[in-house]
Formats: C-alpha cells, sequence, structure tokens
C-alpha cells in the first residue's frame, strides 16, 4: 500500500494554496465612510480596483500549485506531464510562487487611496509568501534527489 | 560568423517589444495617468519591467558579447524568456480585461507588448531548439 508523505514543502505549498483559494473570497478592499461600508474581493469587478482577473490570476496560480502538490501526492497514479513547457515541476512552482509574490507585493506597494485593505488581502499576502517559500523548500528537497529515470 | 550576429525573428519580436513598452509606460495608461503613476504603479508597471529584461538580457548577448551566466537560478535563459513572456501576455490579458474607465495609449500598447512578448518568446523556444515546440 502506498502511504502519502507530504514533505514540509508540500505541506507549506497545500496549505498557501488554500489559505489562498479562502482569502480571495473575503474583503481584498474595505471602503468606510460615515457608517456606509463596501468590499470588494478578489473576483470582483470594480472600475479602476484592478481586481478581476488580475487578483484572480494569483489566485488561480497558487491554487494550480497546490493541486499538483496534492495530486502528486494524494494520487499518485495521476498523469502529468513529466516536464509542462519543458520546465520541472520545481521550476514550474517557482515561477508561479514568484509571480504570485510580486504581484501581491505590487498591491501592497500600490497607493490605495481612501481604501483600506481587507482580510483577504492580508491573507493573500501571507499565502503568497509560504507558496514561495514552499516553492523554495521544495528545490531543495530535490536536490539531492536522484534523477527522474 | 556575421550571420551568427543577426538577430532572429523571435529576438527582434522580444528586443522590439521592450524599449517600446517602457516608452510607453510614461505615456497615459488609464485617464491621466502613466504606469509609473500613483494608483497604477507598480501592478501595471510589472509589464514593461519584463519587457525590458528580455529585451536588455537579448540586447546584451546578441551585440555585446558579454557572457552571461547559463543559467539563472537553474533556469536557462530560454526559460527565463518562456517564463516571462508567459506571464507578461497572461498580465496583458488581464488588463485588457480588467475594469478600467478610461484605457489610453499606454495601457494599449503595454497590452499589445505584453502579448509580443509572449510570443517572441515561444518564436525564440522555436529558434534555439529548446524543444518546447516540436
Amino acid at each position: 500500500m502506498n502511504k502519502a508523505k507530504l514533505t514540509p514543502a508540500s505541506s507549506v505549498i497545500l496549505a498557501g494554496g488554500v489559505i489562498m483559494l479562502i482569502g480571495s473570497f473575503l474583503p481584498f478592499y474595505e471602503f468606510s465612510i460615515l457608517g456606509v461600508s463596501r468590499s470588494w474581493n478578489a473576483w470582483s469587478s470594480f472600475t479602476n480596483l484592478f481586481l478581476f482577473p488580475l487578483t484572480t490570476l494569483i489566485v488561480v496560480f497558487g491554487v494550480v500549485m497546490a493541486v499538483q502538490v496534492a495530486l502528486a501526492t494524494f494520487a499518485p497514479g495521476t498523469s502529468l506531464p513529466d516536464r509542462p513547457l519543458g520546465f520541472t515541476w520545481d521550476q514550474v512552482h517557482l515561477v508561479l510562487a514568484f509571480q504570485v509574490a510580486i504581484m501581491m507585493l505590487a498591491y501592497l506597494i500600490r497607493d490605495k487611496g481612501r481604501l483600506d485593505w481587507g482580510a483577504g488581502f492580508w491573507l493573500m499576502l501571507l499565502a503568497a509568501i509560504a507558496l514561495l517559500a514552499g516553492a523554495i523548500l521544495r528545490t531543495r528537497d530535490t536536490a539531492g534527489a536522484p534523477p527522474l529515470s | 560568423m556575421a550571420y551568427r550576429q543577426q538577430p532572429t525573428p523571435g529576438e527582434i519580436v522580444i528586443m522590439a517589444a521592450g524599449p517600446i513598452m517602457l516608452v510607453f509606460s510614461f505615456f497615459d495608461f488609464a485617464s491621466h495617468t502613466s504606469s509609473w503613476g500613483s494608483g497604477i504603479f507598480p501592478v501595471a508597471t510589472l509589464l514593461p519591467l519584463y519587457g525590458v529584461i528580455m529585451s536588455v538580457q537579448i540586447a546584451v548577448t546578441r551585440f555585446t558579447g558579454m557572457n552571461l551566466p547559463k543559467r539563472v537560478v537553474g533556469f536557462s535563459w530560454e526559460q527565463v524568456h518562456l517564463a516571462l513572456g508567459i506571464m507578461a501576455a497572461l498580465l496583458a490579458l488581464g488588463f485588457l480585461s480588467t475594469d478600467i474607465a478610461d484605457k489610453q495609449i499606454g495601457l494599449w500598447i503595454e497590452v499589445l507588448g505584453g502579448l509580443a512578448l509572449g510570443v517572441g518568446a515561444w518564436m525564440l523556444q522555436h529558434e534555439r531548439h529548446t524543444g518546447v515546440i516540436g
């Protein structure tokens, strides 16, 4: 019987992906004035907020990373390409995690005017850091592993 | 030897897109604000940044003969171009479809440039026989 073994890197990526998905449904930006409040999440569309589909892209990347890790760990029989577009899976994770991190950093730096960040933004930022850490850890895990036959 | 100095079509596409994106990043992106303006920087600035990185790498290796490291954090330069090109194209499509009230010339050129980077990176794989494309 195959026992699923979740490495620390995979755990971090899996957790990051789940947190990213949950955070995407919570408020990314909030606005409150004189008792009137409004919020938008990563799937919302509103003029000049740069949310859907830009923030959704971040979520999709995080979810793709988590799903790949979950499939490789818990459903090893699943047929995934060895090298999608010539990249190893470690490289795919690095590319996606880097893009997620750089985009969340961009939103962190961006002047948001009178808007406030919501819980969703902070969760997505936390998830981005976790995904990047997981992707880097993953390359270290496999650095000493024998090459794929 | 002189033939080797001639840029390939993929390289030309990338080398053209990068500087054009940089120049137009200073034009209005939305309303009267450029990619470097408040409220837009640095989310929209990622596109010209990717273009500049890709075009400078190709120009430097093609015209100066400078020896850059063969791999960057485990990635070949062709892979770096493909990764940045795909991300640039996805960002371009994102900006094309996101809700922006007053899309200006800067945005349209950035979108076209981002798509060009994706196409150029794809062509590069074929030209350099990386095996990504048959």
